[in-house]
């Protein structure tokens, strides 16, 4: 008689994890103790202890009196505090819908008939896992005036720029910086929605083919929204990775031209170790912070619910 | 038939090509490090040349290899740490989703991952130049902690998920305690899982560069840091930074073609069961 129980989705609890719990119920806090008390002192302190300095009047390494608002209201009204919002505004702007675009044509064509594709496979990861710094190596050599390979080859080839960098231009060096978090990223984005096509259930396409729809049609009305959680979760892990690259910036253009590609992350290195305005410094990583809680919170929210994944 | 074969050679000279775009800028910075400086700038490009290892020799020299011992400890420690200390509670929180605040604390977890570096390296810089942290292999490991702890819980949590709960409660009904259990019978399922979390892990201590720029020193130069040390005021030194993104970068690789099936649900935070 026990098969006309319903046994839909859930797990059915096993026989006694009731009592269990019910016997030790810091048992699960025990366990994560070690992590969040590590964490805590890792990154809560730190994060408490700048937001104090924030408050404070701080210079060169000092902490001096209470100051209020003060560094928040020199930061607000700094015109290159605005000025590197909008530099990650721009390349956060571009760089994740190509990629997306990119990752999502590439993921396409990857699950077609390809030979050699779990060769292929293992040579898209390089650029993400490769460390930054090594990426901006890798394109500082490619793209350096006259003498790179590209700036040789191709853009003064085609006459786009003539003896010079990318890098050295202001109105093309966030455009170079841009191009290379592309080259870095777009990889990893095909891999990702190639696994999640993989990932997906068969059964509704084969529906679909029986039923006559083209490929166009399965694409639009099948796979997109199936894919749909977890484009929204490589979208905002993407977004929030882009706002804060730092790495590459730095050793491509360290915010230069002038401060044509002075993106938070660098005005906070140059507030703190150039001009040793620390109060200042505090002050834009809590507004940075701030912005990424709500992201994150987004993320999460969305995660949990759509893809349960949580 | 014939025009799905046509479709496929298509395809696959496509994917290829896309390959090749990414490897030929990676293939050719390393070339620097075997040519001369006369080879590395000449006009027209320099296809064909007699390999050097003249950059070899200053980096030896110049104590470069301990920036690689360097960045073997730190990287190595602060895995270990992070294994220690996070697989009980990644295992928790997986396992027991009903606990109170578990939400809110796992939020917690991913909300310190989130943060720019540069948001906690200020008030690093300020306590560890108080407790003479700067400079050291502990200051460093406990840096890297800020990322690497939220990441390794988060990912092996998605591991846990996967776990049979039969096995575990057919070892308490043998009179396994919890712990007992954990460590007997799920430790050895989760093995790959955390081997595939740990290594990426490593790697991301392996390639971080702000933290081990700003808070080491002398002492406690990683690879990483190498690279703009070679840029001096007699010009920028490429063949010996082509050494360091080539060494950088092999390890990297390795792992990459051992660990591919794990490292995409790695990234995407376990979002993908790749």
């Amino acid at each position: 008689m026990t098969d006309i129980t319903p046994r839909l989705g859930t797990v059915a609890a096993p026989p006694g994890a009731g009592s269990y719990h019910r016997e030790s119920r810091w048992y699960p806090y025990a366990l994560i103790a070690p992590t969040m008390l590590t964490l805590t002192v890792v990154a809560l302190v730190p994060f408490l202890y700048m937001g104090w300095i924030s408050l404070h009047e701080a210079r060169y390494g000092q902490v001096g009196a209470f100051a209020g608002l003060e560094n928040y209201r020199k930061l607000l009204g700094d015109p290159r505090f605005w000025n590197s919002m909008s530099v990650a505004g721009l390349f956060v702007a571009i760089a994740v819908p190509v990629e997306f675009m990119l990752g999502l044509i590439g993921a396409l064509v990857l699950s077609q008939k390809i030979r050699f594709r779990s060769v292929l496979i293992p040579f898209l990861f390089i650029p993400s896992m490769m460390a930054p710094i090594i990426v901006g190596l890798v394109w500082k050599t490619m793209l350096a005036g006259s003498w790179g390979f590209f700036s040789y080859n191709i853009l003064e080839r085609f006459g786009i720029l003539q003896g010079s960098s990318v890098f050295a231009s202001p109105d093309l060096a966030l455009y170079g910086l841009i191009f290379v978090d592309i080259w870095e990223w777009t990889p990893f984005m095909v891999l990702t929605f190639f696994a999640g096509m993989q990932a997906l259930p068969a059964n509704p396409f084969w529906a679909a083919q029986v039923d006559g729809a083209n490929p166009v049609q399965i694409f639009f009305r099948l796979t997109l929204p199936m894919l749909a959680p977890l484009l929204v979760v490589i979208g905002l892990i993407r977004t929030i990775d882009a706002f804060k690259v730092y790495d590459t910036i730095y050793i491509l253009t360290n915010g230069g031209p002038g401060i044509t590609t002075e993106s938070p992350s660098v005005l906070g290195y140059k507030y703190t170790f150039d001009f040793w305005e620390i109060g200042t410094a505090s002050a834009l990583a809590v507004v940075i912070w701030l912005l990424f809680f709500v992201f994150c919170n987004i993320f999460y929210q969305i995660a949990k619910r759509r893809l349960n994944v949580f | 038939m014939h025009k799905s074969r046509a479709n496929s050679l298509v395809f696959t000279t496509l994917s290829i090509a896309y390959a090749a775009l990414i490897l030929f800028p990676v293939f050719w910075m390393w070339s620097y490090a075997f040519k001369s400086e006369a080879e590395m700038f000449a006009r027209p490009t320099v296809w064909l040349f007699t390999p050097t290892f003249e950059h070899f020799g200053y980096m030896i020299e110049n104590g470069y290899h301990h920036y690689l011992v360097n960045s073997l400890i730190v990287s190595g420690a602060s895995t270990a740490l992070v294994v220690i200390i996070g697989t009980p509670a990644a295992y928790a929180f997986a396992r027991y989703r009903d606990m109170k605040f578990r939400d809110d604390l796992f939020l917690f977890v991913l909300a310190t991952r989130m943060a720019p570096p540069v948001c906690l390296v200020i008030p690093y810089y300020l306590i560890y130049a108080k407790f003479d942290l700067l400079d050291t292999y502990l200051g460093l490991v406990i840096a890297y902690l800020t990322f690497n702890l939220s990441f390794y819980v988060w990912v092996l949590s998605s591991f846990c998920r996967d776990l049979p709960l039969e096995l575990e409660e057919a070892a308490r009904v043998e009179g396994y305690s919890r712990a007992r259990a954990f460590v007997k019978v799920l430790l050895p399922l989760l093995r790959p899982g955390i081997t595939a979390t740990a290594v990426l892990c490593f790697i991301f201590a392996w390639n971080e560069f702000m933290y081990a720029f700003l808070l080491g020193g002398q002492n406690v130069k990683t690879l990483p840091v190498g690279i703009p040390s070679l840029i001096t005021t007699q010009g920028v030194r490429w063949g010996e930074m082509a050494i360091i993104g080539m060494v950088g970068t092999l390890p990297v690789m390795v792992v990459v073609f051992f660990l591919q099936k794990h490292i995409v649900r790695g990234l995407t935070m376990g979002a993908v069961k790749g």
